[in-house]
């Protein structure tokens, strides 16, 4: 037996102090050159988990009363809630005590690189994320049949000093623009969208699925009783009359839905402000038919003096746009 | 120039340079000199186009989507073609001289009952008796649609209407959202001239309806087109829940009375519309006066309607080849109208080029939809749960106590302690109503981390626990634990990356401690793992209370019974029946135990049969049973007015307090 000063004291001692200054390895450089203590694959599922991703609809909203049907619910992510279902995932596979220190001893790293991680989840069309970790992140869970009926919705959300009109058509690269971690749909008829900062205005707009023509119905009263119009339209501008300019579209009597396009041009011709000529062709009779993807504008008005506290304050704001659609005489 | 990427172009017509028909091509060649001839040159050309049946090629889309369902109630159906002069190919000569030129390609949308789909006949049967297409024909055999009058009347687009109707869309190729992979960059699109509409039932409520879209021929036929209406007949507004035709008959009503039936006093449904839309050719005709079934119409609309259970039944259980036949048969059947009805109606054929169903549902539109949200915070109430709108349902009575919510997002629910209590906790999901702070690091850059849930657990000021993050660490751990991909990848980190990194470090450190010194210098290193392991050892057993955790006793001590005499030994000797002064005068010699061993027990002695003994028994018994009853009927226990035999259930069937009644009661 060799003598040796070896007590379970020292032992102990000389473990915590190991652990204590544990240093983790670099596990791989990431596509930017950063060092990365967690391996890639890891990462990335962590940060999928942190935006919610596979967490049971019943503990994101814990009552149905929180979401009923035909609602639009604005919320903050719970960035404690979030890091605590990390954490919870990162606890498996703990044996013992030295593998739960040398996690905490790590944790802080580990928390740092999934806030990194987290805006690469989505990256729509190669999109990138703005440079900077999300500090506030929020979103929206809309329950409606528009979803379920409405595949592939447009949702924007603009940031703080986002001045635009209701119809402006924003593009793509505005400033105020926020970066979008998560748009999917939980449900059939459930959508979730998670923005990274707060938005001033959230714009939700019908797909733009192929090119649709219609028409806009009131209901007089009784409601199965519909009074089809199309707002005129200037037909050298391809441009809505400003005001707006309803022309009442002719019904065939005994016939519902049948329309008589005919006589619909003929009023939108004598309408002097559609600029049309004496005869309305095949491609202006369609272009005042032409149905823009419907924008529904959630957020305070511009121009609004007192700023109210409720940040998403609806307004039903009813406007078209986005697309723009520039008209020319028939060539021939 | 092509339009730019977003942007298109919208042409009224695109005439072909040569429309479609047979040519011939005749060349001579004059050299100015009679005595020099060359033969004439006779090519002949045809030019094709499609013409009873359109190339699946040919269509590049069409809207609304082939059998899908939705609320299509202010859009026109509508469909894309590849080829742009195909709406103008044939030059069929219009009635009257048009200009712009008048396309022979109709998009008709017909409701069910309304028209018949025919199955492939030849093309020849596939205009209305009489009129006579001149060949050459595209394909041998085709579909027809065939309609009455009424829907002419009601449906078609008038001659004028189809001038504007088709008109020619020019896109940028390079933009695949409106190119659709079109070859050229122009597209022919054939837009319908009804928007359809839900149906109605015969309580006048709405319900889905089936609509088929036609691509129709016209060639021959133009006359048939309903006439323009004049300006004062129209009106700006319509009855959504008006029917323009419906032909499923009954056809129990048309086997039991054919007579009534074909006398034209037979089962058309309600045609409420007609009556009073009052168009020409409106047969109002009561469905269930005339008949005398007294069975009501829209019995026969519901067996009529093919749901898609019915169509996938079909094509489960049919033979693989005429799945396609019998599947397509099942789609369409609300468009088949029975053979009878048609022949004693005035019909037009018209061949179909193409054709799709879609169901137009009860739904709003988008606007709708958007305008009729309930909009607010999470954690907030709506105001009403209903839905907005005509169509919304009644909500459903609540079955359950009133949820409990709190300003913070916190919600309250039922909560099962692992004691068994049932509490209600506080649970707040990740989607809160306020921002909240995360964690922060301390002064050495540490954060707060958490092993395992119950260290998230908090107890709020009112006194109930929230368990928030708690239920947010166990999802977390269940989502990981539900991978094994993810298990193996978290293992194979902490092995590879910083396992090895502490193994390495304390390598490192040991080398370098004095501690080691020795043993490493003297290369005995195999014996250090036994050292360390009989030292820990040692030291733990050393002090087991701080090391492990303290000893559990082996018993744990029983409850001191409270026995009347207050003597056990004379209370179980009583009990069986021997002398305990006996026993205890033994024990002195023997020992307790021996004494017991030494003591006979009165055991009761087997009586042989007597006869009288079954039926004293037995009288015994009842006797027994009354006195028990009495007794239990006296005595005051906790659900009294009750039977004895029923007792209250989980009360055992004993109504009376025994001895484990008073040990719980005490122990409350």
């Amino acid at each position: 037996m060799i003598e040796v000063n070896l007590t379970a004291t020292a032992v102990f001692a000389n473990a915590i102090d190991l652990v204590k200054t544990f240093q983790a390895p670099v596990a791989e450089t990431d596509e930017l050159g950063n060092d990365r203590i967690i391996p890639l694959e890891l990462r990335r599922w962590l940060a999928r988990l942190r935006l919610l991703e596979g967490v049971p609809f019943a503990y994101l909203a814990a009552d149905s009363e929180l979401l009923p049907p035909e609602s639009i619910r604005f919320f903050y992510v719970d960035r404690r809630y979030t890091d605590a279902l990390v954490e919870g995932a990162l606890s498996v596979g703990t044996a013992n005590t030295s593998d739960r220190a040398e996690m905490e001893q790590l944790y802080p790293q580990i928390r740092d690189e999934i806030d990194e991680e987290e805006r690469y989840v989505r990256m729509p069309g190669g999109e990138l994320p703005p440079d900077r970790v999300s500090e506030t992140v929020t979103g929206m869970l809309l329950r409606s049949r528009a979803v379920s009926g409405w595949p592939g919705l447009h949702v924007r959300a603009y940031g703080a000093g986002f001045q635009a009109a209701d119809d402006a058509i924003v593009p793509d690269d505005d400033p105020h623009r926020l970066y979008m971690l998560r748009l999917e749909r939980l449900a059939p008829a459930v959508l979730l969208a998670l923005f990274d900062g707060i938005p001033a205005a959230v714009h939700i707009e019908e797909p733009r699925h192929g090119i649709q023509f219609g028409v806009r119905f009131d209901s007089l009263g009784d409601p199965s009783t519909l009074q089809p119009w199309i707002p005129a339209r200037d037909g050298t501008t391809g441009l809505d009359v400003q005001p707006l300019d309803r022309v009442s579209v002719p019904c065939r009597p005994g016939s519902p839905g049948v329309l008589d396009m005919r006589r619909m041009d003929e009023r939108l011709r004598n309408d002097l402000k559609t600029k049309m000529g004496t005869e309305v062709d095949a491609g202006e009779n369609a272009l005042q038919l032409l149905r823009f993807p419907y924008r529904q504008v959630f957020g305070n008005p511009p121009g609004q003096g007192v700023p109210d506290p409720d940040p998403f304050r609806p307004t039903p704001t009813l406007r078209i746009a986005d697309l723009e659609v520039a008209f020319q005489r028939g060539v021939q | 120039m092509t339009p730019p990427k977003g942007y298109f172009v919208l042409h009224p017509f695109a005439v072909p340079a040569l429309p479609s028909g047979a040519y011939t091509l005749h060349a001579e060649h004059d050299l100015g000199d009679t005595t020099l001839t060359t033969a004439p040159l006779d090519s002949h050309i045809v030019v094709t186009a499609p013409r009873f049946t359109m190339p699946p090629d040919q269509i590049l889309s069409t809207f609304p989507p082939a059998n899908a369902e939705g609320g299509f109630r202010d859009r026109l159906p509508q469909i894309v073609l590849k080829r742009r002069t195909l709406p103008w190919d044939r030059s069929a000569p219009a009635p009257d001289d048009h200009t712009p030129p008048v396309p022979w390609l109709a998009l008709v949308v017909i409701a069910e009952g309304e028209g018949s789909l025919s199955g492939e006949v030849p093309v020849a049967q596939c205009t209305t008796g009489g009129v006579v297409l001149d060949p050459p024909y595209d394909v041998p055999t085709s579909v027809y649609l065939e309609v009455p009058q009424t829907t002419v009347d009601g449906v078609f687009p008038t001659l004028d209407d189809l001038t504007v109707l088709s008109h020619v869309r020019e896109v940028d190729l390079a933009d695949t959202e409106l190119a659709m992979g079109d070859d050229d960059g122009f597209l022919a699109v054939v837009l319908a001239n009804r928007l359809p509409q839900p149906g109605v039932d015969a309580d006048t409520k709405l319900i889905p309806r089936k609509y088929l879209a036609c691509l129709i021929n016209l060639e021959g036929q133009y006359d048939v087109l309903p006439k323009p209406l004049p300006e004062v007949d129209l009106v700006d507004h319509f009855d959504a829940l008006a029917v323009v035709e419906d032909l499923r008959v009954d056809t129990s009503a048309l086997v039991t009375n054919p007579d009534a039936f074909t006398m034209g006093a037979a089962t058309f449904q309600v045609p409420k519309g007609i009556a009073a839309g009052g168009a020409g050719a409106a047969r109002a005709l009561d469905a269930t006066a005339a008949t005398g079934t007294g069975q009501p119409a829209s019995a026969a609309a519901k067996s009529w309607a093919p749901s898609p259970r019915d169509i996938e039944s079909v094509a489960v259980s049919a033979a693989p080849d005429e799945v396609g036949r019998l599947v397509r048969d099942q789609m369409s059947a609300g468009f088949r109208i029975p053979a009878a009805v048609l022949a004693v109606l005035r019909t037009y054929r018209f061949p179909v080029l193409a054709h799709w169903s879609f169901t137009v549902t009860t739904d709003g539109t988008f606007e709708t939809y958007m305008r009729g949200l309930d909009v607010g915070l999470l954690g907030s109430v709506a105001a009403s749960a209903a839905p907005a709108g005509p169509n919304a349902l009644p909500a459903p009575p609540s079955s359950r106590p009133p949820a409990e919510f709190t300003e913070t997002g916190h919600v309250g629910l039922p909560h099962q302690t692992r004691r068994g209590d049932h509490v209600r906790a506080w649970y707040r999901g990740p989607l809160v109503p306020s921002p909240t702070t995360r964690e922060q690091r301390d002064g050495d850059g540490r954060l707060p981390f958490a092993h395992t849930s119950d260290q998230l657990r908090t107890t709020t000021p009112d006194g109930r626990e929230d368990v928030s993050r708690a239920g947010g660490f166990e999802i977390g751990r269940l989502l990981a634990l539900s991978q094994p991909s993810v298990v193996a990848a978290m293992a194979r980190w902490r092995r590879d990356s910083f396992g090895a990194e502490a193994a390495r470090r304390l390598a490192q450190q040991a080398a370098s401690a004095d501690m080691f010194a020795n043993t490493l210098q003297t290369g005995q290193s195999h014996d250090l793992g036994r050292l360390l392991g009989r030292d820990l050892l040692l030291a733990a057993a050393a002090n087991t209370d701080v090391v492990l955790a303290p000893n559990r006793p082996p018993t744990d001590p029983g409850r001191p019974l409270d026995l009347p005499g207050g003597d056990l030994g004379q209370v179980v000797a009583d009990g069986l029946g021997f002398s305990i002064d006996q026993v205890r005068k033994l024990a002195n010699n023997l020992g307790v135990a021996g004494a017991l061993r030494q003591t006979a027990v009165p055991v009761s002695v087997q009586v042989p049969a007597d006869p009288a003994a079954p039926e004293l028994r037995a009288a015994l018994d009842v006797a027994i049973d009354r006195l028990a009853a009495d007794v239990l009927r006296s005595t005051p226990g906790p659900t009294p007015g009750l039977q004895p035999g029923l007792a209250a259930p989980g009360d055992g069937g004993d109504s009376g307090p025994d001895v484990l009644d008073e040990l719980l009661r005490e122990d409350r």
